[in-house]
């Protein structure tokens, strides 16, 4: 019998610090795996912890963790050659298919925009899969800003909007919540477009609901949760909601489901 | 095949399953209780049969024997991690018939959708259970309105009777040793536990009744001890630890311990933000899980109605009561309770 | 009238502020009492008494208004009293022997209180029944947790009840029940490591909060009870004060010899030119020093390995001092 809480070894290919509390972690992967999933990392004696994905390459997976707590902070001390402990990958991540010849709007906020980097990276290299391409993504101030180099990559997308909640004077960015810059969005065709939000439980309510508003159907509308995921198996329980495991069932919930779940 | 057997003859049998395997049954603990001079029963290894709890139920569950409130996972060396040898190889488990119950719903968890969980699989598959009868059951049972007072198909059978013990025996090794006493054969079929507790167990119970009112009172009335958890069958979360050792740190294990959806930091992830604040919503989220969202996943309802969770509330708080207001609440909300 | 105030006064009545009239003082030790002597405390009080019953401050009843003519008759009543709560006596009949050594008061301990950590109106029994009748003007006290419902530590000898925490390791899920149980209404001995607990033995007063609030008994009870013994506290008008520690982590029968050895000590060095020829015990060791008593107390007492002992006992209490007047 396999012993699914068993990790296996991981190589750090590359450390890319973006904050002094967050860095991606490039890590030797070669198995499947799709945006939106996560890993449980692990440093043994110190602990496991759920970190999504937020990129993925040919032998690879990349990994941005916030130094937070006891595991994440001892991950901090890691340096390239050296190796994580992972299982994974769980969840059931973005399943990109749904999106193609669609109109897709993203919309992230703050570590929220880990997950969805996966998709924002995907369609950003290949427009010509969706029927236009927009972007949200809001920070809560310009020093919490990350991947500043993805995105200015995605910049060169015009449907792209980078926002932050509020900054100090002499800022020349877009100012205010993400979801300011909802009603701007040109659909061409409001009952296919789909629409892809993540960030905390309050902002994704928020942005939902200005979609709703505009006359998206919620069955085109797709979420990802963070709660604690612990096991990765469905058996420890935190991190269910009404009948689901966060772990199992989602991340990724579609909202015309996700809006039936009880925390 | 049912046999009737004396109290030496019960003991003769225990004394020769404990030297086989392990033997794990209610047993009465002198000054076990959280107060002075009060004994309880709880799980406990045993050589002999008068040692087994019949006229007491236990206050924690048969969970303990083959889910350990604290089980180590690894053990972690420099460079290797190693699982450690299982409690036990193989055990014989007294448990009354709603447990037994309750270890369905622990299996519906653990052996979910093929994913066997490896630790619980190394003692649960080795495990043999032996239902104690009840045939009255205790005041605050109601495993009959859950639809968990008969008894499922097991391992084996004891009934404590005014003039001895009717034994059913269904593996070998049990059969060899009842043989052994040269026990009187007879025809018994057990019956299902009776209850004087009746509780209206809603059907299906909509949505709407996790945002009733009827969880409010539990603010002030709840503690957040997570007792409730902790001596329930069905009860199957748990949390994972890791540590170093003080004497060494660069060697250290990864344990999991049973958690409790009652008590802080059960939803806490990175960066302070936790889910169910009040003691109203965690109750609910309990209560739910027990009669609505185990059912919506698994088909069936996690609660078997053993009581020992009213049981032990200090501050009497009943889940069979619990169960009443919610069926009131669906009827309040419009749906077939 | 011609009375021997003296020796009434022994017998358990009061000299009153009323000439003629006296009061009767029915001894409860650990305050229980099987309610069947109501009816005879209500037949005294209704019969010879004013009709009212006193609840005094140790536990007993006092019946006044008697009439000093009918102590007699008093006492052939008290009788039933005196044999159903098992009083030493010496002469059947005649009510109490002595009245010097006071009624042993206990809090209601874990007959029925869930904190206390042993049956102390039983030990109340059992110290009544080791040093009663005695015309020593001792007091007793105990209770059943470091709480000190029964104000223990206002008598020469408080009794507190003391229990070991036994820690399961295996049992424990690091939920923090009781170490914040500890720290918010004890004396803050434990801390949580690696998910599990340590406890500091020597801040540790036994007192079971660890216990009561564990959810998955990790923590139980040790199987032996042990006590602090607290002694010399008093109130009065001289220098009231708390009585200070002398052993911790006691057992029962090392607590009742020290009180026995008490009584050898007062008897050897009480000043009978007292006023009343009282000397209160806590004033006798002032005087003798500390040491003096401790010879006396500790003459045969072999406590276990885990007791520990205060070498030394410093009260400090009230002194009696306010800015004078101009």
């Amino acid at each position: 019998m396999d012993n699914l809480y068993k990790p296996f070894l991981s190589k750090i290919l590359k450390v890319n610090p973006h904050t002094d509390i967050e860095y991606t972690f490039r890590m030797e992967y070669a198995g499947e795996v799709k945006p939106g999933q996560f890993f449980e990392v692990s440093i043994p004696k110190y602990g496991e912890a759920p970190i999504s994905i937020s990129g993925i390459g040919d032998g690879w997976v990349e990994l941005t963790i916030r130094r937070v707590g006891k595991v994440t902070s001892e991950l901090f001390e890691s340096s390239e050659g050296k190796s994580f402990f992972m299982r994974g990958p769980y969840g059931n991540g973005f399943d990109l298919d749904l999106y193609k010849g669609k109109q897709l709007v993203v919309v992230a906020g703050g570590t929220g925009v880990s997950p969805v980097r996966g998709v924002i990276n995907h369609f950003s290299r290949n427009l010509g899969q969706v029927d236009g391409f927009s972007v949200i993504v809001g920070f809560r101030s310009p020093e919490d800003i990350l991947f500043s180099d993805d995105i200015a990559l995605w910049k060169e997308n015009k449907g792209f909007t980078l926002t932050v909640d509020h900054a100090s004077e002499g800022y020349t960015g877009s100012q205010g919540m993400v979801t300011k810059y909802i009603p701007d969005i040109q659909f061409k065709d409001i009952n296919t477009a789909q629409i892809v939000i993540v960030g905390p439980p309050r902002m994704m309510t928020a942005c939902a609901g200005a979609f709703i508003e505009r006359g998206v159907p919620e069955e085109n509308i797709w979420i990802s949760h963070e709660r604690r995921m612990s096991c990765g198996l469905g058996k420890c329980g935190h991190c269910r909601m009404s009948h689901k495991y966060v772990c199992l069932d989602g991340p990724v919930f579609n909202y015309a489901d996700a809006k039936h779940l009880v925390d | 095949m049912a046999y009737k057997i004396s109290e030496s003859a019960l003991d003769a049998i225990i004394a020769g399953l404990s030297a086989q395997c392990a033997v794990y049954a209610p047993r009465l603990l002198a000054g076990w209780g959280t107060s002075s001079d009060v004994d309880i029963v709880g799980y406990a290894k045993i050589e002999k049969g008068s040692q087994i709890a019949f006229d007491k139920k236990s206050m924690y569950s048969f969970k303990e024997a083959i889910l350990p409130i604290s089980q180590t996972l690894f053990y972690f060396t420099e460079d290797e991690m190693r699982e450690p040898r299982p409690a036990f190889a193989q055990a014989v488990v007294f448990l009354r018939g709603c447990e037994l119950h309750g270890l369905s719903r622990l299996d519906d968890v653990y052996r979910a959708d093929g994913k066997l969980d490896f630790y619980y699989e190394q003692l649960r598959s080795n495990t043999k259970f032996i239902v104690i009868g009840c045939e009255d059951g205790f005041e605050s049972c109601f495993c009959e309105s859950m639809g968990a007072s008969g008894v499922p198909a097991c391992d084996g059978y004891i009934l404590s009777r005014g003039d001895g013990y009717v034994l059913i025996s269904n593996f070998d090794e049990l059969t060899d040793l009842v043989k052994a006493e040269k026990a009187e054969q007879i025809d018994f079929t057990p019956v299902p536990a009776k209850n004087t507790l009746k509780v209206n167990v809603p059907d299906e119970i909509p949505e709407e009744v996790a945002t009733s009112p009827i969880w409010d009172e539990y603010d002030a009335r709840c503690i957040i001890c997570g007792r409730c958890n902790f001596v329930c069958p069905t009860c199957a979360c748990f949390t994972m630890q890791d540590i170093f050792y003080d004497e060494n740190v660069n060697a250290g294990e990864r344990r999991r311990v049973w958690a409790s959806c009652q008590i802080d930091g059960y939803t806490d992830i990175a960066g302070g933000i936790a889910f169910r604040k009040t003691k109203g919503e965690r109750m609910r989220f309990k209560a739910l899980h027990k009669l609505k969202d185990h059912k919506g996943r698994y088909g069936r309802n996690m609660c078997v109605g053993c009581g020992r969770c009213d049981d032990v509330c200090p501050e009497y708080i009943s889940f069979s009561a619990c169960v009443g207001k919610v069926a009131k609440a669906c009827k309040e909300v419009g749906g077939n309770g | 009238m011609d009375l021997n105030t003296k020796k009434i006064k022994k017998n358990a009545f009061r000299v009153t502020k009323v000439r003629g009239q006296t009061a009767s003082r029915i001894r409860v030790p650990g305050g229980y009492l099987p309610a069947e002597h109501l009816a005879a405390i209500q037949e005294i009080a209704e019969q010879y008494g004013n009709g009212s019953v006193h609840l005094t401050t140790r536990q007993g009843f006092e019946i006044p208004g008697i009439d000093m003519k009918n102590i007699d008759a008093v006492n052939k009543l008290l009788q039933p009293i005196i044999e159903g709560l098992k009083i030493n006596q010496h002469d059947p009949g005649k009510g109490y022997t002595s009245a010097g050594t006071r009624n042993i008061a206990a809090c209601i301990g874990n007959n029925v209180c869930p904190y206390a950590n042993y049956n102390s109106t039983g030990f109340a029994k059992r110290i009544e029944n080791a040093v009663f009748p005695h015309d020593f003007h001792f007091k007793i006290a105990l209770t059943g947790c470091p709480n000190d419902c029964i104000k223990a530590r206002m008598n020469d000898f408080g009794i507190i009840g003391m229990t070991e925490p036994q820690y399961d390791a295996g049992r424990c899920v690091g939920c923090g029940g009781c170490e914040k149980a500890c720290r918010l209404k004890s004396v803050d001995a434990l801390e949580l490591d690696h998910y599990k607990i340590k406890r500091d033995h020597v801040k540790c007063v036994g007192c079971g909060e660890c216990v009561l609030a564990c959810p998955t008994r990790a923590f139980t009870r040790s199987r032996e009870k042990y006590y602090r013994l607290v002694i010399m506290g008093r109130t009065g008008k001289k220098n009231p004060r708390l009585a200070e520690d002398f052993i911790a982590w006691a057992d029962e029968d090392s607590i009742i010899k020290i009180i026995k050895n008490t009584y050898a000590f007062v008897k050897e060095h009480i000043n009978l030119g007292a006023p009343g020829g009282k000397e209160h015990i806590g004033y006798i060791i002032d005087r003798t020093g500390f040491e003096e008593y401790k010879k006396f107390a500790l003459e045969g007492v072999v406590l276990s390995p885990k007791a520990v002992m205060n070498q030394n006992v410093y009260w400090s209490g009230v002194h009696y001092k306010l800015p004078s007047y101009k």
